[in-house]
C-alpha cells in the first residue's frame, strides 16, 4: 500500500534553504551597502542582479521539487528547470528580475493546488521550503508559504523598477498612486479572493493546471474590477472579510460539534442504515476507475456537506494520517475510500473531506480548527476595521470621518477661510473709505461752516445764520450716511431681534411683495445670523432687479442642527450661479460656516434658492416688556 | 404738558429736556433705562412720552417694547418713539393697536425743533406721526400696485404728508396751496383708495396708514 510519495528529493529542502540564505545574505549586503555613501551605483546594481539570480535559481529548484509526477513532471524536471534558470542567469541576467515576481505569484497560487490535493486525501507534496516529513506538520506549512510567496511576488511586482513591471504598475494606474492606506483597502480584494479560491478549490474538481489558470484568471478579473470600481472593490473585500470571519468561526464550531460523533461511529464500526447516496459509494473501489473524476466530484459534494451540518451522517476519520492507512472498505459503509494505489492514480479516486483549507490553515484536527477560528477572528477584526473606511454609511453611524473626507474638509476650510479673511478685510477697507469720504468729510465741513459763522456773527449776522442752517443740514446728511453705513455692517433689527424679524423687516422694505414663513424659536450664533441675513438680502435684491417677479417667498426653519433658508421668486427664472449673479458670492460666504447653496431656476421660473447652514439654536430670549 | 423722557445718553437726554422745557413742557420724569421707563409711564401717567428705541439693559429695542407694553397697560397712552434708524417693522408694531397717539421719528428730526414740537403735540393730542422715511418706504413698495398707481402726482404728495400725520392746514402750508385744495385732494384720494371719508385728521391718518400697511 502506498503511503507517501517521496518524489524529487527530500534534499531539495536543504538546497532551497541554502539558496534562501544566500538570497537573504545578498539582500542584507545590498541594504547595508546602499546605506553607505561610498558604494558606487555599479556595485549596488551588480549585487541586486546577484540577488535576483539567486532567487531565480532557488525558485527553479522549489518548482522542480514540487512538480510531482501527478502534475505532469518527473525526474527530468530536476535537471531541466535549474539548467534553464542557469542559462537565463548567464545569458540574460536582467530577465531574472522580471521572471521572479511573476513566478513567485504563480508558485504561490500553485500552493493552493497542492493543498487542495492534500485535502482530497492525496499525499503530502514538497512545497516551498518543506519536504515530506511529518505529514500533519508539513501539510500545515503549505498554505502559509503559498500566501507568503503571493505577497512577496505581489510586493516585488509593485516595487520593481523594471520597465516591464513598471508598465504593469502604470496599468494599475490610480491604485498604485493612491496613499498606502487606500492601496491596502483597494487591493484587499486580491488576498480575499485568494483565500476564497483556496477554500473552494477542493469543491470543484479541475486538473491542477486548470485550477491554477482559473485562479489566476479570477485574480486578474479582480484586478480589472479594482481598477474600474475602486470603491466597490474595497466594499466587496470588506463584506467578504466579514463573511470569511464568520465562516472561519463556523468551521471551527462545526468541527467541535462533529468530532465526538465521529469517534463513536468510528469505534463502533457498525454500519448505520445506509442512506442511498452513501450506499452508492459503498461499492468496492475497483469499480471506480471507470469514471474516476466525476465520481470524485460527486463524492466530494455528498460527503462534505453533511459533515458540517449533520455530523451523524458523516463517516470516516478526519485525520489524513488515518486515511492513509488501509481503509476498511466494508466498514463505515465504504464511504472511506482507500488512497490511490499508485502515485500516478488520480486524486479523484480519493475520498474528499479529510481536510478543509481555510486561509492559511488546513483544517484537519483540533489544533487546526482552533487556528481557523483565530484566523476567522482576524478576518472579522480586519473587516470591522475596514467597514467604516469603505462604507460611508457605517462611518456616519460611527460619526467618524475618513482620511479622505478629512483632507477634503481641510481643503474646503482653507478655501473658505481665505474667502472669509478677504471679505473681512475688503469690508473694513470699504468702511474706512465710506467714513473718510462721507461722515468724516461732512464733519470737517460742519466745523468749517461753524467757524465761518462764528467770524461772521459780529459783522453780518444774516450770513452767519445761513451758514448755521447749512451746518445743520450737513449734520443731517452726515447722520444719514452713518445710518446707511451701520445698516451695511450690522442692520439694527438684526442686532435687536435676530434673523427672523430682520428678514421680516427686509421683506417689508423690499419692492417685491414678499411672503415670509419663518419658524425660528431661538437666536442663532451672531456670525451665522449676519451671514444668512446678507445672503437673503442679496437674493431678494437679485430677485427684484433681474427676475421680473412681483411676488417672492422666504421660508426659514431650523431642525436638528441645520438652518434651512429658502428664497423663491416667481419671476422669469434662468438664474445661474456661474453667470456672476451674486449667487457665487453668497455661496462662498456661506461656505465659511459649512453652509451650502442650491439653485433651481428653470426658464420661466420660479427661481428657488435653498441654503443650508449647520448651526445650533440658542434658547429663546424671554423678556418682561 | 407733562412729559416723560427716556434716553440713555446723557447729552441727548439733557438736550431733549432743555428743548422741551424751552417750549413750555413739564418734565415728569427723565429716565435712562427700560424698566425705569415702564414704571414712570404707568405711575406718572404723563400726557406724552418721548422714548428712545435703544435702551439698557439689553441695548436692543428695549425702549420700543417698553412703550408697547405700557400702551397695553394704559391704552392710548401717547408715545413718541425716537430712533437713529426707522424700520417699517417697528412702525407696524406701534400702529398695530390702531389707537392713535403714536409717533415714530428719526432722532435727526429734533434738529428742526418747530416741527418736532408740533409732532410731540400731535401725538399728545392722540394723533399719529410717522417719519417721512417710513412713509416713503410704505408708498414706494406699493407704488406700482393698483389703485395707488391711479393717484396723480399731487395726490401722492398729499397722501405722503397725510401719512406722516400732518393736518390739512400743515399740508396746505407745505405745498403752498389752499386748505380747500388739500381737502379736495384728500376726498379724491379717499375715493380712489375706496376708504371711508372722515373730517377728523387723526382718523384719516390712521386709515391711510392702515391702508398702506395692509
Amino acid at each position: 500500500m502506498p503511503v507517501m510519495h517521496r518524489i524529487g528529493s527530500s534534499n531539495s529542502a536543504a538546497v532551497v534553504l541554502v539558496l534562501a540564505v544566500l538570497v537573504a545574505g545578498c539582500l542584507v549586503a545590498w541594504w547595508l551597502w546602499s546605506n553607505q555613501a561610498q558604494t558606487t551605483k555599479d556595485q549596488r546594481g551588480r549585487l541586486r542582479q546577484l540577488t535576483w539570480c539567486a532567487a531565480l535559481l532557488a525558485l527553479s529548484i522549489m518548482v522542480a521539487s514540487t512538480v510531482h509526477p501527478r502534475y505532469g513532471g518527473g525526474r527530468l524536471w530536476w535537471i531541466v528547470l535549474p539548467i534553464v534558470a542557469l542559462i537565463i542567469i548567464v545569458s540574460r541576467p536582467r530577465l531574472a528580475a522580471r521572471i521572479v515576481p511573476v513566478a513567485l505569484i504563480l508558485y504561490g497560487l500553485f500552493g493552493f493546488v497542492v493543498a487542495r490535493d492534500y485535502a482530497f486525501g492525496g499525499p503530502v507534496q514538497s512545497y516551498g521550503l518543506t519536504g515530506v516529513g511529518n505529514a500533519g506538520v508539513e501539510a500545515n506549512l503549505i498554505l502559509p508559504q503559498a500566501y507568503a510567496f503571493l505577497l512577496l511576488g505581489g510586493w516585488l511586482a509593485v516595487r520593481s523598477a523594471d520597465p516591464v513591471l513598471l508598465t504593469a504598475k502604470r496599468w494599475l494606474g490610480p491604485v498604485a498612486e493612491a496613499p498606502l492606506g487606500e492601496q491596502f483597502r483597494t487591493l484587499a480584494l486580491l488576498p480575499v479572493i485568494a483565500v476564497t479560491a483556496g477554500m473552494l478549490m477542493p469543491r470543484i474538481w479541475l486538473a491542477a493546471g486548470a485550477a491554477l489558470i482559473l485562479t489566476a484568471a479570477v485574480l486578474y478579473g479582480a484586478v480589472l474590477v479594482i481598477r474600474r470600481w475602486r470603491q466597490r472593490a474595497a466594499q466587496a473585500a470588506t463584506v467578504a472579510l466579514l463573511c470569511l470571519g464568520v465562516g472561519g468561526l463556523a468551521i471551527a464550531a462545526a468541527w467541535h460539534s462533529s468530532a465526538p460523533t465521529f469517534k463513536t461511529i468510528n469505534v463502533s464500526a457498525k454500519p448505520a442504515p445506509a442512506k442511498p447516496q452513501v450506499s452508492a459509494s459503498a461499492q468496492p473501489r475497483k469499480s471506480l476507475p471507470a469514471q474516476p473524476r466525476r465520481l470524485g466530484f460527486l463524492q466530494a459534494r455528498k460527503l462534505d456537506l453533511p459533515r458540517l451540518s449533520k455530523p451523524a451522517t458523516l463517516v470516516g476519520p478526519f485525520k489524513p494520517g488515518a486515511l492513509l492507512k488501509p481503509a476498511p472498505a466494508t466498514s463505515l459503509a465504504g464511504t472511506v475510500v482507500s488512497p490511490p494505489p499508485s502515485p500516478a492514480a488520480d486524486v479523484a479516486d480519493v475520498a474528499y473531506g479529510q481536510a478543509l483549507p481555510f486561509g492559511a490553515v488546513l483544517v484537519s484536527s483540533q489544533g487546526t480548527a482552533e487556528a481557523a477560528a483565530l484566523e476567522g477572528l482576524a478576518f472579522l477584526a480586519l473587516g470591522t476595521w475596514l467597514a467604516p473606511q469603505t462604507f460611508p454609511r457605517v462611518r456616519r453611524m460611527l460619526g467618524r470621518p475618513s482620511e479622505a473626507e478629512l483632507s477634503e474638509r481641510v481643503e474646503r476650510l482653507t478655501k473658505s477661510r481665505a474667502v472669509a479673511v478677504d471679505t473681512a478685510s475688503a469690508d473694513l477697507r470699504r468702511l474706512e473709505r465710506d467714513l473718510h469720504d462721507g461722515a468724516q468729510a461732512r464733519l470737517v465741513a460742519l466745523g468749517m461752516s461753524l467757524r465761518a459763522a462764528e467770524r461772521l456773527i459780529p459783522t453780518s449776522p444774516e450770513a452767519a445764520l445761513a451758514l448755521v442752517v447749512e451746518a445743520r443740514e450737513t449734520s443731517v446728511r452726515a447722520l444719514t450716511e452713518l445710518r446707511e453705513l451701520v445698516r451695511g455692517v450690522l442692520p439694527p433689527v438684526l442686532a435687536d431681534r435676530g434673523l427672523a424679524d430682520a428678514v421680516r423687516a427686509l421683506a417689508l422694505d423690499s419692492p417685491l411683495h414678499v411672503q415670509t414663513e419663518i419658524d425660528l424659536p431661538g437666536r442663532l450664533p451672531s456670525p451665522v445670523e449676519t451671514a444668512c441675513y446678507f445672503a437673503v438680502a442679496e437674493l431678494l435684491t437679485n430677485a427684484a432687479k433681474h427676475s421680473g417677479a412681483r411676488d417672492a417667498r422666504i421660508a426659514i426653519s431650523h431642525s436638528g442642527r441645520l438652518l434651512r433658508l429658502e428664497v423663491t421668486d416667481f419671476g422669469l427664472g434662468g438664474a445661474d450661479p456661474a453667470l456672476g449673479s451674486g449667487l457665487a458670492g453668497v455661496e462662498k460666504r456661506l461656505a465659511t460656516f459649512d453652509g451650502i447653496l442650491a439653485v433651481s431656476s428653470p426658464a420661466g421660473g420660479p427661481t428657488i434658492v435653498v441654503m443650508e447652514v449647520p448651526c445650533a439654536l440658542s434658547s429663546p430670549k424671554t423678556s418682561s416688556y | 404738558m407733562r412729559v416723560v423722557v427716556a434716553e440713555d445718553l446723557f447729552l441727548l437726554r439733557d438736550g431733549l429736556v432743555r428743548l422741551l422745557e424751552a417750549h413750555g413742557f413739564e418734565i415728569a420724569a427723565a429716565v435712562e433705562d427700560a424698566p425705569g421707563l415702564l414704571t414712570a409711564l404707568v405711575s406718572e401717567r404723563p400726557e406724552v412720552a418721548i422714548v428712545d428705541v435703544r435702551l439698557p439693559p439689553t441695548f436692543t429695542d428695549d425702549g420700543l417694547r417698553a412703550a408697547i407694553e405700557a400702551r397695553s397697560q394704559v391704552p392710548g397712552l401717547p408715545v413718541l418713539v425716537l430712533s437713529q434708524y426707522v424700520e417699517q417693522l417697528y412702525a407696524r408694531e406701534l400702529l398695530a393697536d390702531r389707537a392713535g397717539g403714536v409717533g415714530y421719528l428719526l432722532k435727526d428730526r429734533v434738529f428742526n425743533d418747530d416741527q418736532f414740537i408740533d409732532a410731540v403735540r400731535t401725538v399728545a393730542a392722540g394723533g399719529t406721526v410717522m417719519d417721512r422715511e417710513v412713509v416713503t418706504k410704505l408708498l414706494g413698495r406699493r407704488a406700482r400696485e393698483e389703485p395707488l398707481a391711479r393717484l396723480s402726482a399731487r395726490e401722492r404728495e398729499v397722501l405722503e404728508l397725510m401719512a406722516q400725520g400732518r393736518s390739512n392746514s400743515a399740508i396746505a402750508q407745505r405745498l403752498f396751496v389752499t386748505e380747500k385744495a388739500v381737502s379736495k385732494h384728500s376726498t379724491s384720494i379717499f375715493t380712489k383708495l375706496d376708504l371711508a371719508p372722515s373730517d377728523d385728521d387723526n382718523r384719516r391718518v390712521l386709515a391711510v396708514l392702515a391702508y398702506l400697511n395692509g
